[in-house]
């Protein structure tokens, strides 16, 4: 598809209160992780500007605290500190020079928190202790909301003279006001508990300091909760009324969504590529047809069609896209300009976004090694165009080829397999890990466009490699699965024994019972275990650590993975290891026990860490040539070092 | 010959004032990658408190070692260790800087490459395989060990002390677990360790050159053991003025400094046997003993055997940074206590949480909390408004303890008849008696600070007159278990703090544990013991998920496990009917009935629903339950302002 026309409302200018957008695409408010002492940064300013530039119609900052009580993770920023204002400034003025509108999120997290940073006690409507903080909050007085209030409003002033062009109120998520609005966590009897009136006090309150502090001539917009996916909290009907509420104090100008609570239903806020596409768009759906206002709709958007689709169907005014945004600063330059194919589509695998905000690291992303360097000055072109040739086609090889190509190198890619992709492409053989394959196809787009050619099907010796007279080789030839420590004493009539990959690459696996032993703690053994119970074996997943699949929560797939396995009927036993097979049977220990067993099963499928394959930098070495080691082949790792390695080897050639 | 803790002692070429050392530890009080402000207020607040010899957090010797966010690079360092030194040295301490390289133990996440190592072995939290170092690699390693060392010694410091203990490649290179190298480095495993140790000495002239060295990997079958330690250090030492010995691996970190389940100085017996081992083949390296010495005793009996020289106290002088000065000068027992409690010290956490101290909460703080650190200040008295403090829990006897010491009349009143407060309930729980010496030392330097304590007396807000500082530190009180589908009363409900604190626990018993902590793991395990048979309800995918911060998550799995405690993870209970209580997976909202005698709720408690006049503070639990670091902070807090002079 290479026209517009089919992307009419998405591209149609709006106007939200005193803003024109020029189209309907939000840089929603997200976490990065990028603040340095609590105040903003060079990295948040030239993040931002990157999506300006890129064509987003409206970009939200992620949140400004407003009020010392308020520091549930390191890297916030400060709002309350008047030494925001410079950072306050670069933002907004590296923004500006696209035209693009922006506004800043103001929040206070209330319960949501801990004391770690602040050193004070925490403050929330009631003393419920979050699920995630599991810390205590005090229930706040009377003195404590007006000091609450005007933090927003000391904040909100200070965001307009920083050069906002508005402010949003974050009133879902994790914030005091989500807490006073749900009755989950607002369990008082005063005026601000009570009737949904009473629970909406403090939002309206805030509504009416703040626009009060930010003047008639800047946006206010209010970010609602449709659905807490908790027990006893705020579902669609109240977000309703409440939005009604919030149209008719005549002070805003437009309504986000979202659903879930940050620390308690993350999964559903950031959902992983296991949650289809557009499945919050009931909550849109639901306000627009009570209020005039426009309203953002979020959850998944990861392709302009979608988005638009969103947006023809009537479920909202305006789409968020934040992950689609990441992946690819330009989401909306390309798709406007027509070249939606070109779109480096997210993955929703939610690994170096999602799963670096948890881990208080910076945001990044697993098929963008530019997002979170933004402030870093990019590769220059080469002085001199060399000749490279790039052994194997998976991840890193296929980056390599596409940073040095962009760069002006004449690359050849040599591939073994009859397809490119690597692991990445056996990975997302699975059923419901398809979208994971996108990181291999954007990349055989960039390469299309650049002119560059994958040769398939070659084993590529150090003679092949010598024949294109290479200026420098990249070996990037990935890795080959382990053997357990065990491996060589497997008797005669010993369960079969194979790898994930092996399975991945269509071996059968013989027999009913499947034991898949998981020491690489992701998707691996847990995705080909579904696979293999969605084929009628009957399955158990054996871990060391004390959880299968232990960084399937960091990525929030845990929970989701956790309801089809007991559906499937798969067993999880974990601080378990395999000590060996013998006829019929797999030897197993506890771990933290001591304790030996063993079970009856037909085979066993391994995911361990692998070797890499790098025979061939060797000898490539040993003629002569600059040869640079990328990917599983240098260290086997995921998906996302193969990615950093192949740009940072494609930007130094 | 037998030696005191407090006789001064040559390290090398150096004259160290006595036996005590501030091993290396995390803070996160780094700026960035250099050492900070905040490292030179809290090393010098140590040598002002007396002890002789620090080593400084730390610092990688290579730009491919980041293991955790604000770990030190020696080369953003030099300003800082001049900083330390010049502030340490005034008050006579030897300062060393701790030199290492995380390898196959660090992160790629802030260096977004590879982890070195010497042989492919996976990281064994985040299963990423290192890259194996060539000679390319191991020459760069010896380079950053010296150029590091030089810097160090540059800058005024006294030597280095050269990490081959835990979270190191040095011990990595040492370890038949880690090292399967067919080349010389693997044929002879403490090669390495030589190569860096000569590299670093001909550096740095006559300065000290410690080595940290593990002494266990508690991974007999392919791991260093004592005996293969000593077959590594044979020959290894010469050009070392000291040898630390440190125990645990990849897959024991938590060994290294573990929390009060268990005992003191736990290393005692192979530092001994090693020492003697060491003597054996000829001139030895003077020895230093680790490993949870928290009390002087502990330590003046280490330091008395022949065999060892000197002792770390590194979460000791966290919780006290004048333990030297008071054991010099007579008051030893006084000397506030390390409750072995790692809750706020162990800070190798994603989070970056400050080093800190639940019975010192000033630690790490010492600057921004400089007028807070009553211990050492004089303060006048005698003109200071008499105090009453409501409650003898923590927050309470802290906050009359240093009332009194800032020169108030204070009177306390209790209602129960002993003090303490939870944390004496606390201490009840298997494998946490140490909490109770906090409790002890609080109560003891109330009396010594002139405190009039009441005990059995309630007072209410009419019992408070107007015009004393009223300070109120009631507690928490236990929370009304919510069971949305309702309790038909067939199952017997009690709060954790009064099963801790002996209310019958016998037959079925089904705790639920929405925190994983100390406390709901502590409970399960009393009721085993009990003979009860017992189910743990966990709201977390893991039980005692809180544990990880304190190094006891997997130990705390270990020991419920061997106990025979039936674990249920990412549920709640959701009724009880029937005799049994109905538990609800958070995920497939599946329900399981478990059959109940007694249900323990360990969740988190409430503060009291008490009315006080306008002017009395309240802290603490009162204010919200929450740990022992912020009522003794909040204490502290409130004693400290009402002495102020605007007041």
């Amino acid at each position: 598809m290479t026209s517009t026309s089919r992307l009419e409302l998405l591209f149609k200018p709006l106007s939200v209160g005193p803003l024109r957008l020029a189209n309907r695409i939000v840089f929603s408010a997200h976490l990065t992780n990028y603040a340095v002492d609590g105040l903003p940064s060079a990295q948040h300013a030239a993040y931002y500007a990157a999506r300006a530039r890129g064509g987003a119609g409206l970009i939200v900052t992620e949140e400004h605290s407003t009020h010392p009580t308020d520091w549930p993770y390191e890297k916030l920023i400060h709002g309350f500190n008047p030494e925001v204002l410079p950072g306050y400034r670069r933002i907004t003025d590296a923004v500006h020079a696209y035209g693009t509108p922006i506004l800043a999120q103001l929040n206070h997290n209330g319960g949501q928190a801990s004391s770690m940073y602040s050193r004070l006690a925490v403050w929330a409507p009631s003393p419920i202790a979050d699920p995630l903080f599991k810390e205590v909050p005090k229930a706040v007085d009377d003195e404590e909301i007006a000091s609450i209030v005007a933090g927003y409003a000391d904040v909100a002033a200070r965001c307009i003279e920083g050069g906002f062009d508005g402010v949003e109120l974050q009133c879902s998520h994790s914030s005091i006001v989500r807490a006073f609005l749900s009755s989950a966590t607002n369990r008082r009897a005063d005026r601000w508990g009570g009737s949904l009136e009473n629970r909406a006090r403090l939002l309206l309150a805030l509504v009416d300091a703040v626009r009060t502090a930010i003047g008639p001539d800047k946006a206010l917009g209010v970010r609602l909760c449709g659905d807490e996916l908790l027990d006893g909290g705020t579902t669609i009907d109240e977000a309703v009324e409440v939005a009604v509420m919030v149209e008719a104090t005549g002070s805003v100008d437009y309504l986000n969504t979202s659903i879930g609570v940050a620390t308690s239903s993350l999964f559903a806020i950031e959902a992983s590529m296991a949650v289809r596409p557009g499945y919050a768009l009931f909550i849109p759906s639901a306000i627009r047809r009570r209020v005039g206002l426009p309203v953002v709709g979020v959850g998944r958007f990861k392709d302009p069609v979608q988005a638009d689709r969103a947006l023809t169907e009537g479920h909202c005014d305006l789409v968020g896209v934040v992950r689609g945004q990441i992946a690819d600063a330009d989401f909306a330059r390309k798709a406007r300009s027509g070249h939606t194919e070109r779109v480096r589509l997210c993955l929703s695998c939610n690994q170096e976004c999602v799963g670096r905000m948890g881990l208080n690291r910076w945001l990044g992303c697993i098929e963008n090694a530019r997002t979170g360097r933004e402030s870093e000055p990019a590769a220059p072109r080469a002085r001199r165009p060399r000749t490279v040739v790039v052994v194997g086609a998976g991840p890193a090889g296929l980056q390599v080829a596409v940073t040095a190509a962009e760069r002006g190198h004449r690359v050849v890619i040599l591939e073994r397999e009859a397809e490119p992709g690597g692991q990445v492409a056996l990975a997302a053989r699975v059923p419901g890990r398809a979208e994971f394959g996108d990181l291999v196809r954007n990349l055989l787009s960039e390469l299309r466009a650049l002119g560059v050619e994958v040769t398939q099907g070659v084993d590529a010796t150090v003679e092949l490699v010598a024949s294109f007279s290479p200026d420098a080789v990249v070996v990037a030839t990935g890795s080959t699965p382990a053997s357990p420590w065990w491996g060589a004493d497997v008797p005669d009539g010993a369960p079969q024994l194979l790898d994930v990959t092996d399975v991945l690459r269509g071996t059968a696996v013989e027999g009913r019972a499947v034991l898949v032993v998981d020491e690489l703690g992701f998707h691996q053994a847990t995705s080909v275990a579904e696979l293999l119970a969605d084929r009628g074996h009957a399955v158990e997943i054996a871990s060391p650590s004390l959880v299968v699949g232990q960084d399937l929560g960091v990525t929030l797939d845990l929970e989701q993975f956790w309801v089809r396995a007991t559906a499937k009927g798969i067993v999880q036993t974990t601080s378990t290891m395999v000590t060996g097979l013998r006829r019929g049977a797999a030897d197993i220990q506890h771990v933290l026990t001591g304790v030996s067993g063993s079970r009856d099963v037909d085979a066993v499928v391994l995911a361990l860490p692998a070797i890499p394959n790098d025979a061939l930098a060797e000898g490539c070495r040993v003629r002569g040539f600059d040869v640079h080691t990328v990917g599983d082949a240098r260290a086997p790792r995921r998906a996302h070092a193969a990615i950093v390695d192949g740009t940072r080897v494609g930007s130094a050639l | 010959m037998t030696s005191g803790l407090f006789d001064p002692i040559s390290i090398g070429a150096r004259a160290a004032a006595n036996r005590v050392v501030f091993g290396p530890h995390v803070t996160n009080l780094g700026a960035g990658r250099s050492l900070s402000e905040g490292h030179v207020a809290y090393y010098e607040r140590r040598a002002r408190g007396g002890c002789a010899t620090l080593v400084t957090e730390v610092a990688s010797v290579h730009e491919s070692d980041w293991p955790y966010e604000r770990a030190p690079l020696a080369s953003a360092c030099a300003r800082g260790w001049r900083a330390i030194t010049e502030a340490c040295k005034p008050h006579g301490s030897l300062v060393l800087a701790g030199l290492g390289h995380a390898g196959m133990q660090g992160s790629t996440a802030w260096t977004q490459d590879v982890l070195w190592a010497p042989s492919l072995v996976a990281n064994v939290m985040t299963h990423e395989q290192p890259l194996v170092m060539g000679d390319e690699e191991v020459a760069a390693l010896v380079a950053g060990f010296a150029a590091s060392a030089t810097i160090a010694c540059d800058q005024g410091c006294d030597g280095v002390e050269l990490n081959a203990g835990q979270h190191s490649l040095l011990r990595q290179f040492c370890s038949g677990l880690t090292n399967l190298r067919g080349d010389r480095l693997g044929e002879d495993r403490a090669a390495l360790l030589r190569d860096v140790v000569d590299a670093v000495r001909a550096v740095v002239g006559d300065a000290i050159v410690g080595v940290r060295f593990c002494l266990d990997e508690l991974a007999p079958w392919a791991g260093i053991t004592t005996q293969v330690a000593a077959e590594l250090l044979t020959g290894a030492t010469e050009g070392v003025d000291y040898v630390c010995f440190v125990r645990g691996s990849i897959y024991s970190e938590a060994a290294t400094q573990p929390d009060g389940h268990v005992e003191q100085a736990f290393n005692e017996a192979a530092t001994a046997e090693l020492a003697n081992a060491l003597r054996l083949t000829g001139p030895s390296p003077l020895v230093c003993a680790q490993g949870s010495i928290v009390d002087l005793e502990t330590a003046e009996r280490l330091v008395a055997t022949a065999a060892i020289d000197l002792v770390e106290m590194t979460r000791a002088q966290i919780a006290d940074p004048d333990l030297c000065a008071k054991a010099v000068s007579g008051e030893g027992a006084r000397v506030r206590p390390c409750i072995l409690c790692n809750q706020h010290c162990l800070v190798r956490d994603p989070r970056n949480p400050i080093v800190s101290c639940c019975v010192n909460p000033l630690a790490g703080h010492e600057r921004e909390d400089a007028a807070l650190d009553i211990d050492v200040v004089e303060h006048p008295r005698g003109h200071a408004p008499a105090a009453v403090v409501v409650g003898g829990g923590v927050a309470g006897l802290e906050a009359a303890r240093a009332l009194a010491r800032l020169g108030h009349a204070v009177v306390l009143h209790e209602q129960d008849d002993a003090l303490g407060g939870a944390v004496r309930s606390a201490a009840r729980l298997p494998g946490r008696s140490r909490l109770g010496a906090l409790a002890d030392w609080l109560e003891r330097e109330a009396v010594h600070e002139g405190v009039t304590i009441r005990t059995t007396s309630r007072v209410d807000a009419a019992d408070l007159v107007d015009d004393a500082i009223v300070v109120v530190a009631t507690g928490g009180a236990p929370a009304r278990l919510w069971l949305r589908d309702g309790d038909d009363g067939s199952v017997q409900v009690l709060d954790a703090r009064s099963v801790a604190d002996g209310a019958a626990l016998a037959g079925v018993v089904v705790v639920l544990d929405p925190i994983g902590g100390p406390v709901g793991v502590g409970v399960a395990e009393m009721a085993a013991q009990l003979g009860a048979t017992t189910t743990l309800i966990t709201s977390d995918v893991v039980v005692g998920s809180q544990l990880s911060a304190s190094g006891d998550l997997v130990d705390a799995n270990g020991r419920l496990a061997r106990a025979g405690v039936a674990v249920i993870g990412h549920a709640r209970a959701v009724a009880i009917s029937a005799g049994s209580v109905v538990v609800e997976d958070s995920f497939t909202a599946l329900r399981v009935s478990v059959p109940a005698v007694v249900c323990v709720d360990a969740g988190h408690r409430v503060p009291e629903d008490r009315t006080w006049p306008p002017s009395a503070t309240v802290i603490g639990d009162a204010v919200a339950p929450r740990g022992i670091l912020m009522a003794m902070l909040e204490a502290r807090r409130v004693a400290c302002s009402a002495g102020a002079p605007s007041r």
